[in-house]
């Protein structure tokens, strides 16, 4: 991938940290499913069964699971968007030190790809952030799905690509994943009355 | 035997599969555990004879295929989780009667208990037969999966608390273990095309000849991510918490099977990478998550918890005493590190069990510290005494003798400040684990007359004949060093 592309794709997990409505913020992760699924596809280009893995994560990641969060959203209304534990402003700057310094910190990986690289680790870093920094679980969810697109695009960019079962096992894993994450957050919204996890902060010793 | 364990291996993880479908099916509760009861017998006694067979055929390897292999290693993990698995499903329908309603309607609660349960058993029995890294990330990945449900089964807004946190805080951290594993994938280049570049003799075979700074990075990012699963500190948040809001028969199978499971993950991982990178950086990495864990650990062991938060901060405990025994790395460490396995095993899995009766007399012991049990019930203190003298090393407990082999080992390895900060720790864990136990049998409570419960003397039993198989570890401790098993262990993968 190309670093414009690789910037947008960033730019749509730091959408992620920042929009307060679930539905935007399910279509930004969408779009970089979407954004990563083409870039597979055309990389794929004269493997045929290249391009039907690549296609089959396409529709997984871009598609299905975006639709099954977007149910489990329709299935659990807040009366109210949930107030953020911080500003935009905060989040915006403690995620972007957040990915500075993942970025930094972390030596060549070894693809030859800088840009790649430093993509994947700013996508799983801010992955990490936005699950420690925002309140509704389905944004945490995403959150997970913006860290394992990080995985994703490094995986697409390993010279001469990776093998088939990692890659649809790691999907696999990850269908499982959300689906589970999924079924918690309906019935978090059905014990709790909304899907803030904050709210579920009893256990402490 | 050899010659059939292909199909044996397909047998043992087949029969667990298909029970968590045939459950389904089932007309009634009760039916729902006589078959899992029934198939559980069938899993654990395939399970058993092909760790018999792996063990027999130590230090080399007895059987190896496309996707597994049976070695000294998957012989001691099958035996544990098999053991560990036919307990909890015999105890669990003593839990089930009394869950009611939880996440799941009474009537079905059985179904969905069961077919968790199945599926949860059926990947952490393949998990220490995989040949592969990346195929063991992905096993691992599965568990989060099959048994974070199984976590939050009473529905309680606590238990979903912890099963939230499960699912999130693993998940992460085996993204971070996958990044790992994609850089060693491409650092691992030369050693041929395809999955088999990942399988753990392929990885030890390139040796030198990986590429340093890359491998390295590779393998922090993956003990980093497999700690989060582990539970080693600093990434243990999810542990006290799913262990002690999981049905007791789970919190038995997430601490004395997946936890040193997932752990043998990284140990295979760092013999695979150990040529590449030498000794002394994948040790540093293992002791620092041991001490790292008891410093964290010991603390709670001091306070007042409720019984299965207890027994979790000690799960904590005991994942750091065994990373710092693979840190050492001797062979006496490592003989320690197979007893302790076994002797944590055996205990930890009786202390959850205990909660059962402990619950169901005093349901106030789910948020406080238990009381008085000595004169209370007489079974469940003797399950706990059981329990707790074992996990804090008292002799004649196997892991009094693990413990010495581990520190030993250190010293052998020329650790001796490193053996002895963790020579101190233990000490205090011990004595707040005793303190621990002398409260909860003898300490005075007020208030209602606790409750009868008719699952106390199954678990009395039970008690009875793990204390006589913890006195057998002890004695076999004895002949480990030295052996086979021990040999395959500490050099020829593990």
């Amino acid at each position: 991938m190309g670093d414009p592309a690789i910037a947008v794709l960033v730019g749509l997990g730091f959408g992620v940290m920042l929009v307060r409505r679930r539905s935007v913020a399910t279509l930004l992760v969408a779009v970089q499913a979407m954004l990563l699924g083409v870039a597979a596809l055309s990389l794929a280009g004269d493997r045929p069964a290249g391009f039907l893995v690549a296609a089959v994560i396409l529709l997984t990641r871009a598609l299905a699971l975006p639709a099954l969060l977007a149910f489990t959203r329709r299935r659990t209304p807040e009366p109210y968007l949930v107030t953020p534990a911080t500003t935009v402003l905060v989040r915006l700057l403690v995620a972007a030190v957040v990915v500075l310094v993942a970025v930094a910190s972390i030596p060549p990986l070894g693809l030859g790809d800088v840009a790649a690289e430093q993509g994947a680790v700013a996508l799983l870093s801010l992955g990490i952030a936005i699950v420690v920094m925002r309140r509704p679980a389905i944004l945490q969810v995403l959150g997970i799905v913006v860290a394992e697109n990080g995985i994703y695009l490094l995986a697409i960019s390993v010279p001469g690509g990776l093998p088939f079962v990692i890659e649809l096992g790691a999907l696999f894993d990850l269908v499982l994943v959300v689906t589970v994450a999924a079924a918690f957050t309906r019935k978090i919204h059905a014990e709790v009355g909304t899907g803030d996890t904050d709210l579920l902060r009893g256990l402490r010793d | 035997m050899t010659d059939a364990a292909p199909a044996l291996i397909v047998a043992m993880l087949a029969v667990p599969l298909a029970t968590a479908l045939l459950v389904t099916l089932v007309p009634s509760p009760r039916a729902a555990d006589r078959l899992n009861l029934t198939t559980s017998v069938l899993t654990a006694a395939l399970a058993l004879v092909l760790a018999v067979t792996a063990l027999a055929g130590a230090p080399g390897v007895a059987a190896e295929g496309s996707w597994y292999v049976l070695d000294a290693a998957s012989g001691v993990f099958l035996a544990l989780i098999s053991v560990v698995g036919l307990a909890s499903a015999a105890v669990s329908p003593l839990y089930l009667r009394h869950a009611g309603r939880g996440w799941f309607t009474a009537r079905r609660s059985h179904t969905w208990y069961y077919a968790g349960f199945n599926l949860f058993w059926a990947v952490l029995l393949a998990l220490p037969l995989a040949d592969n890294l990346a195929l063991a990330w992905l096993l691992v990945e599965a568990t989060t999966a099959a048994s974070a449900l199984l976590v939050a089964f009473s529905g309680k807004r606590s238990a979903l608390e912890a099963g939230w946190k499960y699912v999130v805080l693993t998940t992460l951290g085996l993204a971070v273990a996958l990044l790992g594993i994609l850089v060693l994938y491409v650092a691992a280049g030369s050693a041929g095309s395809g999955l088999g570049r990942l399988d753990w003799h392929a990885l030890a075979q390139q040796g030198e000849r990986l590429p340093g700074q890359a491998t390295l990075v590779a393998f922090v990012l993956i003990l980093v991510g497999l700690a989060s699963k582990i539970g080693w500190a600093p990434v243990h948040n999810w542990l006290p918490d799913a262990h002690s809001e999981a049905p007791p028969p789970v919190s038995a199978m997430l601490s004395a099977a997946l936890l040193p499971t997932v752990l043998l993950i990284a140990w295979r991982t760092e013999l695979a990478l150990e040529p590449a990178l030498g000794l002394g950086t994948v040790q540093e990495l293992f002791i620092g998550f041991g001490l790292a864990s008891l410093l964290v650990a010991i603390p709670f062991l001091w306070r007042p918890l409720p019984w299965k938060r207890l027994l979790a901060y000690s799960s904590l405990e005991h994942m750091g005493v065994l990373a710092l025994g693979i840190g050492f790395a001797t062979p006496l460490a490592i003989a320690g590190v197979v007893v302790h396995l076994a002797g944590h095993g055996l205990a930890k899995a009786l202390g959850f069990y205990t909660a059962i009766p402990l619950l169901r007399q005093d349901p106030s012991t789910a948020e406080r510290a238990p009381r008085d049990i000595a004169r209370s019930s007489a079974p469940t203190a003797a399950a706990m005494s059981v329990s707790l003298v074992s996990l804090a090393g008292l002799p004649p407990s196997p892991l009094f003798v693990s413990e010495v082999m581990i520190l030993l080992g250190g010293m052998d390895a020329g650790l001796i400040a490193v053996s002895s900060i963790a020579a101190v720790l233990l000490a205090l864990g011990f004595l707040g684990l005793a303190h621990a136990l002398l409260e909860g049998l003898l300490g005075t409570v007020r208030g209602q007359r606790p409750r009868r419960s008719h699952s106390a003397r199954a678990i009395g039993a039970l008690a009875v004949a793990v204390a006589l198989a913890l006195i057998a570890l002890t004695v076999t401790a004895y002949a480990l060093p030295g052996s086979d098993v021990v040999t395959a262990l500490t050099g020829s993968g593990a």
